[in-house]
């Protein structure tokens, strides 16, 4: 019973959302149903929030109660949570500071808190970028240097220095790497992905439509 | 319990008196509802015709599925090429137990909506009956709740199936951040104190591939990727041991299960693959002599 | 042991410090190269700059604060265009956090210098869960997944919103995002509605979807902070994109040198192993 109700609601509702795109929605029972399943999703998506909450400040609360190594990380996630969700929660007309709106404590804490840790973590790509470059691109067979070589030129042609020099060579020379690198070699093998990977996500979706796929609700 | 595939399979095997019941279901969706249409519809066009291409698309790819699913359960021998990555996943697992570390799997940054998420999901449950066997520890970091809760539920099964339940514990699976680099910097942090030998990224993942692919790497992790989105796929080959390219993550279940109803799946959808190598074949040489307009148009979708 | 084999394991310490300086320095010592524009650029400007006035295009900030540097040069150039074309503005996200109040922010900070009004000139729908559901129901009904704006106002309220119900009530969607949800708009919306989509995407992601744009089914591309600053280019309002681009040529050249030097590193460890052979 505990994978069966599952697998036929799994049936059921990819089978009314599948047909849905053949039918016009005004006109059809089956055209109404499909945003009503969609909203209903929605609403899920918001409750399962709290089970969230629950995991973090679980896991947190026993770590830190423990003792465990770097317990103090725990704590300021702990902290952190609570400190940037209360306030948000109450009521802006208790005061100005609630709420989510300028001026709020979850507002300045997003503002002058979140935004620039968020954007430090994403510059650090950069580091990590120059790092991995360097480590992967080495000429060890024909393969590697075709890459090597590709990845260069366009690395070059990517920024106003890189194709300035690139024009110096042969004012065609841009043109050359947009037309048959990007629009070339590399459309190619990203739409052979794209497809091969569409196919894959289409099985994939009728396995578990189907109920030949169960894994994902933990049965084998 | 059996599956609706083998139910319909058997039920047109056998000609039993399933067949009414499968296809009333069948026909209740696919009738009534258009049927439904207001009497002063003159058009009678409920149906959207312009969509008939994508229809007979979809009823093909569906057929070669279940088709290939039943050859596979008749045991006919089937196929599948070996693919390194998924194969790696049993060795890391080995050398995280050798080491006595834990094993981080991270099922990607996507909502459960996500099909990638799902294959992700799909592949802990296999990972999780290993890391149970052996009693590695595993580390699952999530980051939306609707995952934690699948991601949960697929571990339990694979510690109970293997009567492993003193060994689990519901924060193997543990909801880390809502947003994207406070996961990424969670993760990091994990891997820099816990040190995984072994790191499994499976799913769909962004600009936090590379930040978690190469903090691994400075951990000395052998890691093991897998993704739909091309985009990534350069980062995880860059950083990591082995790499599963698009069409593999959702093959790395099926392929992990051995199980021949998977499998036939599977080589559904390689035929269907060379239809299409056909089908751009054909229009590529219509196009370039210039009579290909009529057949353009035959995959348009209005 | 000569300095050259030294080049094929440099400590990743001395890298990132590298980067650092290859970032700063440019903004105290600023070189001007010329921007050149791709077609991908080019193709968006004009299908935008084509738009009758007072046409509705609904605009995404479907990115995350973390990738403003190389997002919100897009959206703000784009705002500028639109509004100086006099065209209407519906502005949404996908992203929960922070996505709200970037677009609140900058449309009303653009919005204030062109005089637009809001509620009439642009709206900002503002944040709804379960970004397939939403896109698909949008095609639909606006008020149905957006009963109110960002702000809590009813969507009736809104004069802009009397006549922009659907998908059908737009003329373009202009998609500036840094995640995944660009293959929805694509392959939902765009696929679906048959609404034109033109998108700003980051660089890392920009090309997957050359594919997109060479099959028409995007209208149009800008590729990053460099995409930004062509656009920039295009509508003659040099921005930050514009002003970033000194520094990314220069971590772009140290990327290149650093590839060299752990290659020419490589080949003098492989042919002194060779000798010791």
């Amino acid at each position: 019973m505990r994978t069966t109700i599952p697998v036929i609601i799994a049936f059921l509702s990819g089978l009314v959302l599948a047909v849905s795109i053949f039918f016009r929605p005004e006109e059809t029972v089956i055209g109404r149903i499909e945003p009503e399943l969609l909203v209903w999703v929605t609403i899920i998506g918001g409750f399962t929030l709290f089970l969230g909450a629950v995991s973090i400040t679980r896991v947190n609360y026993n770590a830190v109660r423990r003792l465990k190594k770097g317990w103090v990380y725990n704590l300021l996630t702990l902290v952190s949570v609570f400190v940037m969700a209360l306030p948000s929660l109450l009521p802006a007309s208790w005061s100005p500071l609630f709420g989510d709106a300028e001026g709020s404590i979850y507002d300045w804490l997003f503002q002058r808190l979140d935004k620039p840790m968020m954007a430090t973590m994403f510059g650090m790509l950069a580091f990590y970028i120059a790092s991995a470059a360097y480590r992967a691109f080495r000429a060890r067979s024909a393969e590697a240097t075709i890459l090597l070589l590709t990845a260069t030129v366009v690395m070059l042609w990517r920024v106003p220095m890189g194709e300035a020099l690139l024009r110096s060579i042969n004012p065609d020379f841009p043109d050359w790497i947009n037309t048959y690198v990007m629009n070339g070699v590399n459309m190619a093998v990203q739409r052979g992905i794209i497809i091969g990977a569409a196919l894959g996500a289409a099985s994939m979706s009728l396995r578990i439509i189907l109920g030949i796929e169960r894994t994902y609700m933990g049965k084998q | 319990m059996m599956n609706l595939a083998e139910s319909l399979s058997i039920a047109l095997k056998k000609k039993s008196k399933k067949i009414p019941v499968l296809i009333n279901v069948l026909l209740f969706f696919l009738l009534s509802f258009p049927g439904s249409v207001t009497a002063d519809d003159t058009t009678g066009s409920a149906f959207r015709y312009e969509r008939l291409n994508a229809l007979v698309i979809v009823v093909v790819f569906s057929a070669a599925v279940l088709l290939y699913t039943r050859w596979a359960r008749q045991g006919r021998p089937l196929f599948v090429r070996k693919i390194p990555g998924i194969d790696a996943v049993e060795e890391a697992v080995g050398r995280a137990t050798e080491m006595g570390k834990a094993v981080l799997f991270i099922p990607g940054l996507q909502e459960l909506d996500d099909i990638e998420t799902i294959a992700a999901i799909s592949i802990l449950g296999r990972v999780a009956r290993i890391t149970a066997q052996y009693e590695t520890p595993l580390l699952v970091p999530v980051r939306y709740p609707l995952v934690l809760a699948a991601g949960q539920e697929v571990v339990e099964q694979a510690y109970n199936e293997l009567g492993k339940q003193d060994a689990y514990n519901k924060d193997i699976v543990r909801y880390v951040a809502g947003e994207q680099m406070a996961f990424t910097s969670a993760v990091n942090g994990l891997m820099m104190r816990e040190r995984p030998a072994a790191n499994i990224f499976m799913g769909a993942f962004f600009a936090e591939s590379l930040l978690l692919a190469e903090t691994g790497n400075a951990a000395g992790a052998i890691q093991i990727a897998g993704t739909a989105r091309p985009e990534q796929l350069p980062f995880f080959i860059a950083a990591c041991d082995y790499t599963l390219m698009g069409e593999e993550l959702y093959a790395a279940s099926s392929y992990l299960s051995k199980e021949p109803l998977m499998l036939g799946g599977l080589k559904g959808q390689d035929f269907i693959k060379i239809i299409i190598v056909l089908l751009i074949l054909v229009g590529v040489i219509l196009v370039s002599l210039d009579i290909g307009d009529w057949y353009y148009k035959l995959f348009e979708m209005a | 042991m000569s300095i050259w084999s030294k080049f094929e394991a440099i400590d990743r310490r001395w890298i990132y410090l590298l980067v650092a300086l290859s970032v700063i320095i440019p903004f105290i010592l600023p070189v001007k190269f010329p921007v050149y524009i791709t077609p991908e650029s080019q193709q968006l400007f004009e299908a935008v700059d084509s738009l009758p006035e007072n046409s509705v295009v609904l605009l995404t900030f479907d990115y995350y604060p973390s990738t403003i540097a190389e997002t919100e040069p897009m959206s703000r150039i784009a705002l500028h265009h639109l509004f100086r074309k006099n065209i209407r503005v519906v502005t949404m996200t996908t992203v929960p956090l922070g996505g709200p109040s970037m677009a609140e922010q900058v449309t009303r900070e653009l919005a204030a210098q062109y005089g637009k009004v809001y509620g009439v000139d642009y709206v900002n729908l503002g944040y709804k869960a379960n970004y397939v559901a939403v896109l698909k129901g949008l095609g639909s009904s606006i008020e149905a997944i957006y009963p109110t704006d960002n702000t809590g106002t009813p969507l009736r309220k809104l004069p802009l919103m009397d006549n922009v119900k659907n998908y059908d009530d737009m003329a373009f969607i202009y998609v500036v995002s840094d995640n995944g949800i660009v293959d929805y708009w694509i392959s939902i919306v765009n696929a679906l509605y048959g609404i034109p989509v033109g998108c700003g995407v980051t660089a890392v992601m920009a090309p997957k979807f050359y594919a997109f744009v060479s099959a028409g089914q995007m209208t149009g591309l800008l590729g990053g902070m460099k995409g930004a600053a062509e656009y920039e280019k295009l509508l003659g309002r040099p921005a930050r994109a514009t002003s970033g681009m000194d520094a990314q040529s220069l971590l772009h050249l140290l990327i290149i040198a650093l590839v060299i030097a752990g290659n020419v590193g490589y080949f003098v460890n492989l042919h002194q192993k060779g000798k010791n052979v």
